[in-house]
């Protein structure tokens, strides 16, 4: 299994977190809209998310278009928890690191 | 209000794909309208809407991907593989043209563009004395008193020095060699703002005189004599005759003056101060004070000039200052020059360019039915022209190594040729990252000039069933692109005019510099320099003893015609001009003074002999001019014409406004010869009018010694050196050159630029010919059918002849007409270059034209005689 970028785990991430629509997740991760979006559309080119369009109607009843939305596939759960995994394990190696570099 | 965000969205949408383009839209439009529901500002929209860009931009990469692109470039390799005539010609022309360019560019950022070696280099200035008459001159010395004055009291100044470009006999601790030195006051490193690798700089504290003489070593010097042993520093050496500590070791590359290598401090005594305030012989750099302009600098200074005006007014009556950016003090004025080259040897590149997109169409005939199967059998047209560009793209690149490889070796070539002594920095060109990165944009858009028209031409009109059908060798069809072709060549040629003509007027103007008399004869004359240390030879008659002497062992050798001495030999931009004090008895007044300035010369009986100056009138130096016999002078043609305007000046008399050589009477004496006028300043500078003074008379303690020899001088110079170190073995001879070595390096720089033009044209003048011969074949082999038809039916050859040279002729007269009306456009950036001719010189233009059109006749013959021999049997049966 391929481990994904920072970036890319914190956008599955956001996604998990409940934050379905692309300027959600912008602003969930605070990462820039010009990262964010070609980020997903690579994410969901390499089967990690599939998108699909809200429902007309609800969005009609906000007074707004329809957004679309974005959600994990099997891959990108496995990729998600592979990835996070293998940070977690860079924690404690980054902990005994000290604060700032050789002075 | 128009929503900013939605513009940027329907602006960036066409670069998406077609088949998502509808979806992206619609989810951007959708979050952009949510984001404004929920109330988010239009900048901050706005901002985000910029990730939509990005977005778009990275979806139409990610369609096309690397697999895209590389399937592109090797279909492109294959197909030029396959066709390596065409291959080979355009990758060495794009070599040649880019190659070309970058050398040029190399050449520009050393001279002009990369800074100097100094800390903040765009603060520093070079100060000018100079006349009211010429208040922006360049290059004018200063006197000490005037140079403490400023430094004292302006405030538009860090800090301000004055240097004295020299040379040091360095001795004891090796051969005795001379060194290029330079005589500094203590704010001189301060200025440059470079502080010494070991050891200190020299400092204000070394000013006073009486502190102790110290000395700070160049990188070079310290290395090649001194093996870099960081224990020199501290150690004393010898320089001219008297022991200096070392006290500091400068960084490599630091060299100013160009090429010093050694710097000691330049002291000033009260009496100096006081009295030498008409010696100008100081040049002086200063750094601008932290936010004041070079404008602004030199109003203070010439507010400060007017000032000491009304205080000395009988030195600085006429005195104003100017100020210079030190690039320009280094480099003199090049900088339009060199532009000028990078623009013609753009020009070179655009001809190549055309040529090469010639080329590519002539190629794109030939492909038609590839391409009309390729279409066939389902490649877009976007397919198609993408393999274009990546051929274009492929062989722009592999050009480009090519031209990097050419730009070495073109500035290898050009260092060889004149080095330093055309354009000082010259000699460090480098084709380092900079230049590579210049030649990879230039490559990226000759890439784009030559590949975008055939890629556009073949993209429209690519008929399936035409381009199948044409296979058989037609005459439809190809008529727009052999227009397009035609257009092509009328511009080449134009481009070539251009440069021809430039180069005609370059070589008219140096052809006229050559044959500038000179004044005296450079053939057979070797000359050398010695400075005769202060400590050795103390008085006026050591220093004329020691000249005479050596003089005379030299005149001893058979090989030997003449020998002879001189302070300012010609050709060394040797400046030492003295206001007069008394003419004819009669105290001057200060106007007069200054207006009867004249040039000085000191030289030993023999110099007029050796250098072959014809004496006008009268007699030249003799043996009894010595000291202690009545002082006599010499004047040139000039200076006689002007003291004595239609009266015989011999037996007339002067006195200048100094006392050089010996302390007890100023410089001057009677007039008894006049000898003809020499270009000391090199052929396109005026006559200097010049007095010539005894030398045992005024022993001066720098010589010049002048020999002329009876055949090549060359291998006489171990003996001089042999002469000299007898007579002293602490005495180095240095700037060991022959008269014709001077006469050649005082034109080298507009040869220079001729040579780079001239070949720039040639260049320019065969790819047109290429250019032109190419498409007039093409176009016989494509008609050859019609012409074998007009054969048959009884036209004579010679008229068809005619017809495929006229055609020929109509494009390069075309291109002729616009070339001229292009150099007379561009004339005037030559002006400055030119000397004694006129940018709209008829001759050259006349000349120019002609040559070109002889070209391209020679260039149109040989198609038209295949087309005339075309057999009408042949012809008819093929098809």
């Amino acid at each position: 299994m391929r481990r994904l970028s920072l970036t890319a785990a914190s956008i599955l991430q956001a996604i998990v977190d409940g934050g379905v629509y692309g300027f959600d997740i912008i602003d969930r991760t605070g990462l820039p809209s010009g990262t964010v979006y070609p980020a997903l559309s690579r994410l969901e080119r390499d089967g990690y998310v599939k998108s699909t369009w809200e429902d007309e109607d609800d969005a009609r009843a906000e007074g707004r278009p329809a957004r679309r939305n974005y959600q994990l596939t099997a891959p990108g759960v496995r990729a998600l928890a592979e990835t996070t995994r293998h940070y977690r394990a860079l924690l404690p190696a980054l902990g005994r690191m000290p604060a700032r570099g050789r002075a | 209000m128009p929503r900013l965000d939605l513009a940027i969205v329907r602006l960036a949408a066409p670069v998406v794909p077609d088949d998502i383009r509808r979806d992206w839209k619609r989810e951007w439009e959708a979050e952009l309208a949510f984001d404004h529901g929920r109330g988010r500002g239009g900048t901050a929209r706005a901002a985000r809407a910029v990730g939509a860009v990005v977005h778009a931009c990275w979806l139409r990469w990610d369609r096309w991907r690397w697999d895209v692109i590389w399937n592109d470039l090797k279909y492109a390799a294959r197909s030029l593989r396959k066709h390596p005539g065409f291959t080979v010609v355009a990758v060495l022309s794009l070599a040649v043209g880019i190659g070309a360019n970058a050398a040029i560019f190399g050449a520009v950022r050393a001279v002009l563009l990369r800074p100097l070696p100094f800390s903040s280099p765009e603060e520093l200035v070079a100060v000018s004395t100079t006349t009211m008459e010429r208040p922006d001159a360049a290059g004018g010395a200063s006197s000490p008193p005037d140079f403490t004055d400023w430094r004292r009291d302006l405030r538009g100044f860090v800090e301000m020095a004055a240097v004295i470009a020299g040379a040091s006999a360095l001795t004891g601790d090796g051969p005795a060699e001379q060194v290029p030195s330079a005589s500094v006051t203590g704010g001189f490193f301060g200025v440059l703002g470079v502080p010494a690798l070991y050891g200190r700089a020299l400092e204000p504290a070394d000013d006073p005189v009486g502190a102790p003489d110290v000395a700070v070593l160049g990188h070079a010097l310290w290395q090649r004599r001194y093996g870099g042993r960081r224990d020199i520093v501290g150690s004393t050496i010898t320089l001219d005759s008297r022991p200096f500590q070392v006290v500091g070791v400068m960084p490599a590359g630091f060299a100013y003056p160009l090429g010093a290598d050694l710097w000691i401090p330049q002291r000033f005594s009260d009496e100096e101060l006081r009295t030498q305030r008409g010696a100008q012989y100081l040049d002086v750099i200063a750094r601008l004070a932290p936010g004041v302009t070079l404008l602004q600098a030199r109003d203070e200074m010439r507010a400060f000039a007017r000032r000491l005006a009304e205080v000395h007014p009988r030195t600085n009556n006429d005195r104003t200052i100017a100020l210079h950016p030190m690039r320009e003090a280094l480099v003199g004025d090049v900088r339009a020059a060199m532009f000028l080259m990078l623009g013609a040897v753009g020009l070179v590149l655009l001809i190549v360019c055309v040529n090469v997109a010639n080329l590519v169409l002539t190629r794109a005939v030939g492909r038609r039915r590839e391409w009309a199967v390729r279409t066939a059998l389902g490649a877009g047209r976007a397919r198609l022209v993408r393999g274009l560009l990546a051929e274009s793209g492929l062989l722009a690149v592999v050009g480009g190594l090519a031209g990097l490889v050419v730009a070495m070796w073109v500035t290898r070539l050009i260092a060889a040729l004149e080095g330093s002594v055309a354009i000082p920095l010259l000699d460090q060109t480098r084709v380092d990252g900079t230049v590579a990165l210049f030649t990879l944009a230039v490559s990226g858009l000759a890439a784009a000039a030559f590949g975008t028209l055939p890629a556009w031409q073949a993209s429209k009109g690519l008929d399936v069933a035409v381009g199948i059908r044409e296979e058989g060798g037609g005459t439809t069809g190809a008529g727009s692109r052999q227009r397009l072709r035609g257009a092509l060549i009328v511009v080449e040629a134009a481009l070539a005019v251009v440069l021809l003509v430039g180069a005609g007027l370059l070589m008219r103007s140096f052809l006229g510099l050559v044959a500038v008399d000179l004044g005296f004869s450079r053939e057979r004359v070797q000359t050398f320099n010695l400075s005769l240390p202060e400590l050795t030879y103390p008085t006026p008659p050591a220093r004329a003893a020691v000249v005479d002497t050596l003089l005379s062992r030299v005149r001893a050798h058979p090989e030997v015609e003449a020998a002879a001495a001189i302070f300012g030999l010609p050709l060394t931009n040797f400046g030492y001009v003295i206001s007069m004090s008394t003419l004819d008895e009669r105290t001057l007044d200060d106007k007069e003074s200054m207006e009867r300035s004249l040039q000085v010369r000191v030289v030993t009986p023999d110099y007029f002999r050796a250098m072959g100056i014809p004496i006008r009138r009268g007699r030249a130096f003799g043996d009894a001019d010595r000291l202690g016999a009545p002082p006599a002078v010499l004047v040139n043609e000039t200076a006689a014409a002007r003291l004595w305007p239609g009266q015989d000046p011999l037996g007339h008399s002067f006195a200048m406004g100094t006392r050089l050589g010996h302390r007890e009477t100023r410089a001057g004496g009677t007039v008894v010869g006049v000898v003809g006028d020499v270009r000391d300043f090199g052929p396109a500078r005026a006559v200097r009018p010049t007095v010539y003074l005894a030398h045992a008379q005024r022993p001066v303690d720098f010589v010049t010694i002048v020999v002329k020899a009876r055949s090549d001088p060359g291998p006489l110079v171990p003996t001089l050196n042999g002469i000299v170190a007898t007579l002293d073995p602490n005495l180095p001879l240095y700037r060991v050159r022959t008269m014709d070595q001077l006469a050649r390096d005082a034109v080298a720089q507009p040869r220079l630029f001729l040579m780079l033009l001239a070949v720039f044209a040639i260049a320019a003048v065969l790819l047109a010919a290429v250019g032109i011969y190419g498409v007039m074949a093409h176009a016989v082999s494509q008609r050859t059918r019609e012409i074998g038809l007009r054969i048959a039916l009884g036209a004579e050859r010679g008229t068809v002849l005619r017809m495929v040279v006229g055609q020929a002729m109509t494009m390069a007269v075309g291109g002729l007409a616009m070339g001229m009306a292009g150099a007379m456009a561009t004339g005037r950036l030559m002006r400055g270059l030119l000397f004694g001719v006129e940018p709209f010189d008829p001759v050259t233009f006349l000349a120019a034209g002609a040559g070109f059109a002889g070209v391209a006749l020679v260039a149109s013959a040989l198609p038209a005689r295949r087309a005339a021999r075309v057999d009408p049997v042949e012809a008819l049966r093929e098809s």
